[in-house]
């Protein structure tokens, strides 16, 4: 055809980075038929990861976390509630996820993102579903007042694999959650007490002395597989996103039980077996992951 | 969303709740003061800015003065909005916002609507807007810590992502603010020190061509303190334009390496 004749004489004298701009398509075509991505990678690596805990100093948990170029800030802050009548044990987890302006150029003040609110109800939902937090832990005093943690991800840099990165900002940040010490003040108000020796000056009873942290029991970890015709591509950026036909979103908890799939729209799958291979390379990508927190969770406890 | 279609239930901090009244960090006449972190009160806190900071954008910025952090991205120059007319200068378009945990009480700080338009107007002086006629250069500020003189930081931070975005500009952008707090002028405030002052000024000048882009002065002033505290803040200003400066070096040359 005319059209192809064309861009393939172009495609001999462009440069690079404009042939990239101009026909994004043929340039990720190109190296998919070699096995290999622009930025060096094969199809199925991911790009380097990084958790940093205790990222927010005023929060009492906070991380951030990198996937190649995305971050994501996570902060989680606790505030005291009356728990609902049908459960007085248990607290509640309120998860957001901002997307500000500054993450990324298709964002702007009065037309926030389109996909922020369809990730923040996501990742609200695989925390819940996934029952890495038993809310129980998160009661004070039975029926009168338990924990309310807000956690709020705020995504720094949008370089595709968004929830990938939320998802696992919001597990170390929990991991690195500490439970303020309280006591209860003349006034039926529950107040920090000021970390002190032994026994605090005004006499009062410290309401949770021995519970300090969250007990998670088999956090989730996800992978994002972009599809396109015949190749399976992890961890994609948003530049290979915006060119891909679909992709699939698998979250596997640390038993290697799937806790959620996730496919919107784009072309049928045909076959099972893509989606075995999404479960497989998210497995693998879950013991890196895993390591990866591990390690920087030990770092902190060493201080 | 469904999930919360429960009402939230209201919460409240336990932190202890903030001091209100009485001063209690100074009194009046007592020149023996000592500023809750222990500076003298013409010192700033230390700075330290990284440009880079956010890929996807065209220039980016990072700052940390004392307990504030700001990150800033540019984008553009890019296509303006439809609704715009058409213009042979360049546009500037800011905004600022804030992280909920910014401040230590959860969703307390949002409230400075102003200060997406005083940073507009503080950079617009700056930047040499014929060079990108037709265009729109955004610039998008994120308040992730609020430790104290936040406006002076986003400012500079900026005009170091400005800097970075390669937006022709005549000089740097470099802010510093003052509080009055009785008979006493203290530079760079925190927080606590501002919830207490009676009266600020915010500069913002081009240190090398000495020439101020905007001065802000709230509460009760007399000449002879504006004048003494213009000298202080523009010095100050100065030296702050010294560090911006070396931090664009090191960006540069570490790039080329």
């Amino acid at each position: 055809m005319g059209l192809s004749n064309v861009v393939g004489d172009l495609s001999l004298e462009m440069e690079v980075d404009a042939f990239r701009r101009l026909f994004p398509l043929r340039f990720y075509e190109r190296h998919l038929s070699e096995s290999i991505r622009p930025d060096g990678r094969t199809l199925k690596s991911a790009r380097d990861t990084s958790v940093a805990l205790g990222a927010v100093a005023s929060a009492d948990g906070s991380a951030l976390t990198k996937i190649g170029s995305t971050t994501m800030l996570a902060a989680a802050k606790m505030e005291v509630m009356t728990p609902s009548a049908d459960a007085p044990d248990e607290g509640s987890i309120a998860v957001e996820y901002y997307m500000p302006s500054i993450c990324s150029p298709l964002v702007r003040p009065g037309r926030p993102a389109e996909i922020a609110p369809v990730i923040s109800k996501q990742l609200y939902d695989t925390i819940l579903s996934s029952g890495m937090i038993d809310l129980k832990e998160l009661s004070l005093i039975s029926g009168k007042a338990a924990w309310m943690v807000y956690l709020d991800i705020y995504c720094l840099d949008a370089d595709g694999a968004l929830f990938d990165a939320a998802l696992l900002s919001a597990v170390a940040a929990f991991s690195h959650l500490r439970f303020p010490v309280v006591s209860l003040n003349d006034e039926g108000r529950l107040v920090m007490v000021p970390e002190e020796g032994n026994g605090d000056k005004s006499g009062k009873e410290v309401v949770n002395k021995e519970k300090r942290k969250l007990s998670l029991s088999s956090p989730p970890f996800s992978l994002t597989c972009a599809l396109h015709k015949n190749y399976i591509l992890a961890d994609p950026t948003s530049e290979e996103e915006a060119v891909m036909e679909t992709f699939v979103t698998v979250v596997l908890n640390s038993s290697g039980h799937l806790v959620s799939l996730y496919k919107p729209g784009g072309p049928v799958l045909t076959q099972t077996s893509v989606i075995q291979d999404c479960i497989a390379l998210t497995r693998q990508r879950m013991k890196e992951v895993q390591e990866i927190l591990d390690e920087s969770i030990s770092g902190m406890e060493i201080d | 969303m469904a999930g919360k279609a429960s009402a939230t239930p209201a919460t409240y901090s336990p932190s202890p709740a903030t001091r209100k009244g009485k001063p209690t960090i100074y009194k009046d006449g007592d020149r023996d003061w000592v500023r809750p972190d222990g500076r003298g009160f013409q010192q700033c806190r230390p700075a330290f800015f990284r440009t880079g900071a956010v890929n996807a954008a065209s220039g980016s910025a990072y700052a940390e003065i004392g307990n504030t952090q700001v990150i800033v991205s540019v984008f553009g120059p890019r296509e303006s909005k439809k609704a715009m007319m058409y213009s042979d200068v360049g546009r500037l378009n800011c905004n600022v916002s804030c992280t909920t945990f910014s401040t230590p009480i959860r969703g307390q700080g949002s409230d400075h609507k102003e200060y997406s338009s005083m940073l507009h107007k503080a950079l617009e002086g700056a930047i040499i807007l014929e060079s990108f006629p037709k265009t729109t250069v955004d610039v998008f500020a994120l308040v992730l810590e609020s430790g104290g003189s936040d406006l002076p930081v986003i400012i500079s931070c900026a005009s170091l992502a400005l800097a970075d975005a390669g937006i022709m500009m005549y000089d740097l952008v470099a802010s510093v603010s003052m509080s009055s707090l009785g008979s006493d002028l203290v530079i760079d405030p925190i927080s606590e020190e501002e919830s207490y002052q009676d009266g600020s000024l915010i500069i913002s000048c081009m240190p090398s061509r000495y020439e101020v882009t905007q001065l802000t002065i709230t509460g009760e002033w007399s000449t002879n303190k504006i004048n003494e505290a213009m000298q202080v803040c523009l010095d100050a200003c100065g030296k702050l334009g010294k560090i911006m400066r070396s931090c664009l070096k090191e960006a540069t040359s570490a790039t080329s390496e």
